[in-house]
């Protein structure tokens, strides 16, 4: 079945764009006549590990990938990896600095946030190398 | 819908030269130059009157209701906008402007601060204190920003709070009032607007929430301008001001916010601006927000596109007649009645607000899919420039109609130029 795919570069610290490649998704979709709160789901799940890109990591890709029954989100960074994954993944817990907290940012919500939104989750993370987020939302239930 | 939707704005197109102003500003891309005259697509306006506005020639422009309509009804009402306030000096009262508006040939002059005022109330005392309301709340009076959430924002209905606009609900008690008090029918009761906004026109024909508008007309402010003008001068029967300190902040960016009392909000004007703000909602990223208050025009309904004055300076205005007002209070009887109108449905959106999925390239996924390859392929070989010299307002867009097949004669001249170029070399 035909897909459509679209690969996003993200850089670290680049501030000024963050949030331009969820917001591309988010147009993407509503073309695509995906279901709305599905569109959300999506949407907040991109821009979250479109932050996390460019606050954490040293820079990466975000691809989008649809068909017409689940669409694939794949965030890949070129690191520095994440030290404990499962703390990580705890609500509440986050690395970032105060100065980053002050602008918001960082509240420990964005992997948290990320599993909610997806029907499936999966993280790798490599220190040194990189960490993987592997994400699926279902179009059609049942199938 | 389509064709039975029945927009307010239009186009003239005698006066149309085919620039692209109009084009650039659409915030739902529904415009598009063919044959060198603008084209609005039904399905997309939301009548918000940007390109009314930003015409340079005066070629987009407004369908209100003819005057001779008061005709049709035994006894009339007319409702201006509190935007009026601001269309005059200060030295003229709102008396003046009101007995000027009856001369024209209205039995009666109902201020729409009477709707203003009882939603003000009602969303300060009872809406904003139950517990089970999506957060933030948007306001449901500009039905410009309504359609654009139809539109572009459908998760975003349910935030949408879900009382009438003060023009509906003033209509229903002046009409129930004039029944009463006249011993005549509903039906012979004719309620007419003078707006600032296009978008209201649109409404009073098709509303959103409700089945039917209580309001039977809507001439256009401006229209209506220099007979209120000339019947200017004279004050002698009664004061028929109802005014409140409140109501009068509310046709102003900001003023509902300020008149709610709300501490924790964000006042939004603009369409380009609205739509950046319900972006960050969709998000999610506003939910520890109360209360958000978005008009499409430029300062307020005083920006709106059928207006006289411009909005710095009927903003001005009107503060002035708000600050000698005095704060409304009311009492725990009336308030209740203003809760029981409520919950009876009787000033509620009772109907549910549909989305509305114009933007799909296809209704089917499988074939969205396949048009969306599409259009990335033609992107790619686009300059990207969104000059709009092409009749669609970006090169997206332009992919957009070639695949949808609604743009079969249209040329990128970008692309033929450096094509020729090229050939040349």
């Amino acid at each position: 079945m035909g897909n459509i795919a679209y690969d996003f570069q993200i850089e670290k610290d680049d501030f000024e764009r963050a949030g331009e490649a969820s917001s591309k998704i988010k147009k993407i979709l509503r073309q695509l006549g995906i279901d709305s709160g599905i569109i959300r789901r999506v949407a907040i799940a991109a821009y979250e590990v479109e932050i996390n890109l460019v606050i954490h990591s040293l820079g990466g890709t975000i691809s989008i990938s649809i068909d017409p029954k689940s669409i694939m989100i794949i965030a890949k960074d070129i690191g520095p990896g994440i030290e404990n994954v499962e703390l990580a993944m705890k609500e509440g817990y986050s690395t970032a600095s105060d100065k980053i907290r002050e602008m918001g940012f960082g509240a420990g919500m964005g992997l948290p946030n990320m599993k909610k939104c997806a029907d499936s989750f999966y993280i790798e993370s490599i220190i040194g190398k990189g960490t993987i987020i592997t994400m699926k939302m279902m179009l059609k239930d049942g199938e | 819908m389509g064709e039975e939707y029945k927009h307010s704005v239009i186009l003239k197109e005698d006066r149309c030269i085919g620039c692209t102003s109009c084009l650039k500003v659409c915030p739902t891309e529904a415009i598009r130059v063919r044959e060198g005259k603008a084209k609005i697509i039904p399905e997309r306006c939301i009548d918000c009157g940007e390109c009314i506005k930003i015409c340079p020639n005066h070629a987009k422009s407004a369908i209100t209701d003819d005057l001779s309509m008061i005709k049709k009804f035994k006894y009339t009402i007319a409702i201006p906008s509190l935007t009026i306030y601001g269309q005059f000096p200060s030295n003229i009262s709102i008396c003046e402007m009101l007995n000027a508006i009856k001369k024209i040939g209205f039995d009666e002059v109902v201020e729409d601060t009477v709707g203003a005022d009882i939603s003000i109330h009602l969303i300060k005392e009872y809406l904003l204190k139950k517990s089970d309301m999506n957060l933030p709340l948007i306001n449901s009076s500009c039905p410009a920003v309504i359609r654009l959430i139809q539109m572009r924002f459908p998760d975003l209905i349910p935030n949408i709070i879900d009382i009438e606009t003060p023009l509906e609900i003033t209509a229903r008690i002046a009409k129930k009032e004039a029944s009463r008090r006249e011993n005549i029918k509903i039906e012979d009761i004719g309620v007419f607007f003078i707006t600032p906004c296009t978008a209201r026109v649109t409404s009073i024909r098709k509303p959103i929430g409700i089945s039917k508008s209580y309001v039977d007309g809507a001439f256009s402010m401006k229209e209506i301008y220099g007979e209120i003008v000339r019947n200017l001068g004279d004050c002698n029967s009664s004061n028929m001001g109802t005014s409140t300190k409140e109501s009068l902040y509310w046709p102003i960016a900001g003023g509902q916010a300020a008149a709610l009392g709300i501490e924790n909000y964000l006042a939004v004007d603009g369409i380009h601006d609205v739509i950046r703000v319900l972006e960050e909602v969709e998000l999610g990223k506003l939910e520890d927000v109360d209360f958000i208050e978005c008009s499409a025009c430029s300062g307020g309904c005083v920006g709106g596109p059928l207006v006289i004055q411009n909005s710095f300076i009927a903003k001005n205005r009107i503060m002035k007649y708000a600050r000698k007002m005095k704060e409304t209070k009311h009492t725990i009887e009336e308030l209740d009645s203003f809760i029981k109108m409520y919950e009876s449905g009787l000033i509620r959106l009772t109907e549910k607000i549909e989305p509305k999925s114009v933007m799909t390239l296809d209704k089917d996924i499988v074939k969205s899919i396949q048009k969306m390859e599409l259009v990335t392929e033609i992107l790619k070989s686009l300059p990207g420039l969104d000059c709009g010299v092409c009749g669609s307002p970006t090169c997206r867009a332009f992919a957009e109609d070639i695949v949808k097949g609604e743009n079969c004669k249209a040329v990128c001249i970008v692309k033929t130029m450096n094509g020729f170029k090229n050939k040349n070399k």
